[in-house]
């Protein structure tokens, strides 16, 4: 087992005749993605990638009984498209799309906790679950199903810490880009508790960055636990300056609150071991699991 | 983006915000003028930059110079303005290098007894917006809040369009306001949450907001940053932002849609993804290296956006080597880095070492075109040795090169990119 994505995942991709859309899902499908069908205004009734396009996804849930949803749809449309798909029941949201306005996503958290959608993103890598299926845009060929559950708040860091732990042999069971926007889905915190309670998961790579509290809430959030699998922790952004922006929303340090040593001080307490250099990651996850 | 106080302040105005007549001046003679049209002193002149933390700024490293001066006389006025212009302003939110000031912005002074912080912005957490204030307002802020956190006031606004008054009646009310001040500050935190939303921010700040002894209400500083991603249906927004200061480099930087910052170091760095990004300047500084600048450049398929980026970090001459740190994902393929440094070396020939660091999706097709470039470039297995190698490539003297004719290296480049991967 792994978590949120498994052999009964259905998924339809809104906005699958773009160009990213397109491309991504390609892969997806090449690696045994089950993706069923597609969403885009306008092309209902047609067929791309080998899979039949709807107008909308309630109609496409009929037919083929998706229970999940990738977003590509531009920035203007995406809260929208977010929306639609919990409207339609859909379980798991995986939002790729960057550049919402904020203001946008504080709309669409209102409008979910009113529902059991689980939403993964916006500006979101996605999530995969190797040997199952990818839902996003994290490459190919680096993954190796195995032990280590990968939650991670920056895209390209992600592939890092999978590719270490690729090749010293740990493997993944699932890995989740929770998205670096400022107003996401579900938190680091929701996803540590997902990994704890999945039986595949022997140990947890948790990726952060300066600015936010995701990481002070995850260590307040592990600290009630009795006692938890090994997470291993890096914090990037260490070296920026405080009130200056590093390209994300997120990384804004506002008031002191949630710099780099904040954060690490909060994991350290709760029993986190935080490396400093993020060449280090996989290899204390493997000596935490004694391997 | 961030605006300048000046345009803050007038946003602010248009909404019936109190805040003081103030004149922008880019000139000693527009200064001395300004002081005379706003009446009596004493006045005070603030440098306008992209920054806070301008009170305790220095302006071009001078002692006695702050970014925030009083004066009581109009000829204080006008010498104060002639000495901060033109010049750089670094404030504990700037670069070593600072901010060069191009406009001071124009006020009476005004005493107040009680300076309070307050500033409307998105609480990540909970998904909506948040109310900050604090009595102890004033430069010190950040500081006193860190230190003392229970000064902080923080009352969550929901995802409405238009708060209660009542929200504005329990900040007050928390923080201990007088009485007399409680219905005009309500209806301050209403107006400043309808700014936030009607016109897309992602911070508005008054610090302070001056409580003078009739229970009045004064923003004596204004601070507003838009949030980027919603310009495209704020237009007013995207007018001011294409009027803004920015160094040159950070300026083109902006119009090819890289996130770029320069930094001191001599080490430069061009990353895809700003968590990589960030990783590459944490590996550099975790071992014992500075790096020159941050650039993260967004997933594109198009070669000259590439060179474009490489033309950015090599503009710095202080840089003595270069790393590029590229995992290979989504759209962003390797040799597309690899073709990119190619048509930067033809038009601006690259003598500096390069360390290369290279993964993912045509990372063996970038290798073998970039092996036969002639170039001075190491391959790292993984960021680890990669930045170690920059690191020592940055602090040994540069061997002596041959420059080739631009014929000689076009000729080269269509070699490459002709041939393809080596099998």
């Amino acid at each position: 087992m792994s978590i949120l994505v498994d052999e009964s995942t259905r998924v339809i991709c809104q906005g699958i005749t773009g160009r990213q859309g397109t491309f991504h899902c390609e892969r997806a499908l090449a690696s045994g993605t089950q993706i069923v069908g597609g969403v885009r205004q306008g092309k209902g009734g047609t067929s791309h990638l080998g899979v039949p396009v709807f107008d909308m996804v309630a109609e496409a849930i009929e037919v083929t009984q998706a229970n999940a949803s990738v977003i590509f749809v531009p920035p203007a449309n995406a809260a929208e498209a977010i929306i639609e798909a919990a409207d339609a029941g859909i379980a798991l949201v995986v939002c790729v799309t960057e550049r919402i306005p904020v203001l946008d996503m504080v709309r669409v958290r209102a409008h979910l906790k009113e529902s059991s959608t689980v939403l993964v993103g916006p500006n979101s890598p996605g999530l995969a679950v190797p040997g199952v299926g990818t839902l996003g845009i994290m490459p190919q060929g680096i993954f190796l199903p195995g032990a280590v559950g990968i939650v991670s708040r920056s895209s390209t860091l992600t592939y890092e810490a999978v590719d270490q732990t690729t090749r010293n042999g740990l493997g993944q069971s699932a890995c989740i880009g929770i998205g670096a926007d400022p107003v996401g889905g579900i938190s680091v915190s929701q996803s540590l508790q997902l990994f704890m309670n999945d039986d595949q998961t022997q140990g947890v790579v948790l990726i952060g960055e300066v600015g936010g509290r995701a990481e002070e809430n995850a260590a307040e959030f592990l600290s009630t636990l009795s006692s938890y699998k090994p997470v291993v922790a890096y914090i990037a952004g260490q070296t920026v300056p405080e009130g200056r922006r590093m390209g994300h929303a997120g990384t804004i340090v506002h008031y002191g609150l949630g710099t780099a040593r904040t954060k690490i001080e909060a994991l350290q307490d709760a029993g986190v071991r935080v490396v400093s250099s993020p060449m280090e990651i996989g290899s204390v996850m493997a000596e935490s699991l004694g391997r | 983006m961030f605006l300048f106080e000046y345009q803050a302040k007038a946003m602010m105005r248009e909404q019936g915000i109190p805040v003081l007549e103030g004149i922008v001046a880019t000139s000693e003679q527009r200064a001395l003028d300004a002081a005379r049209e706003l009446g009596e002193g004493p006045w005070v002149i603030k440098a306008q930059i992209h920054a806070g933390g301008r009170a305790e700024g220095r302006v071009g490293g001078s002692e006695d110079l702050r970014g925030i001066e009083f004066s009581n006389t109009v000829l204080g006025v006008g010498q104060t303005a002639a000495r901060m212009l033109g010049k750089s302003l670094v404030t504990p939110q700037t670069t070593r290098q600072g901010e060069t000031i191009n406009a001071v912005y124009i006020e009476p002074e005004i005493r107040s007894e009680l300076q309070v912080f307050l500033a409307i912005l998105i609480d990540g957490e909970r998904g909506e917006p948040v109310c900050l204030a604090s009595v102890k307002g004033g430069s010190q802020v950040e500081r006193d809040i860190f230190d003392d956190p229970k000064n902080l006031v923080r009352v969550p606004l929901g995802a409405t369009n238009q708060v209660a008054l009542s929200v504005g009646h329990e900040v007050a009310s928390q923080l201990g306001l007088p009485s007399s001040s409680i219905g005009a500050f309500a209806e301050l935190v209403q107006q400043l949450h309808g700014l936030f939303v009607a016109r897309d921010l992602s911070l508005i700040e008054i610090n302070p907001l001056a409580i003078r002894s009739n229970g009045s209400l004064v923003a004596l500083d204004a601070r507003v940053t838009v949030d980027d991603n919603a310009l495209y249906r704020q237009p007013a927004m995207g007018a001011l932002a294409s009027r803004r200061d920015q160094s040159g480099a950070e300026e083109r930087a902006a119009k090819n849609g890289f996130n770029f910052i320069r930094l001191d170091g001599n080490v430069g760095t061009l990353s895809s993804g700003a968590g990589l990004a960030m990783a590459t300047l944490d590996a550099i500084t975790h071992l014992g290296g500075r790096p020159a600048n941050f650039l993260d450049v967004p997933p594109v398929l198009e070669v000259s956006r590439i060179k474009e980026a490489f033309l950015l970090v090599l503009s710095d001459p202080g840089i003595k080597s270069l790393i590029v740190n590229v995992f290979g994902a989504g759209i962003m393929r390797c040799d597309t880095i690899a073709d990119g440094l190619l048509l930067a070396h033809l038009e601006q020939t690259v003598s500096i070492p390069l360390v290369m660091r290279l993964a993912g999706t045509n990372a063996p097709l970038a290798l073998s075109r970039l092996e036969r470039s002639g170039l001075d470039i190491q391959f790292a297995p993984n960021l680890a040795s990669g930045a170690q190698m920059v690191i020592d490539a940055a602090d040994s003297p540069p061997a002596p090169r041959q420059t080739d004719s631009i014929v000689g290296r076009l000729t080269q480049w269509f070699t490459w990119t002709k041939e393809g991967p080596r099998s």
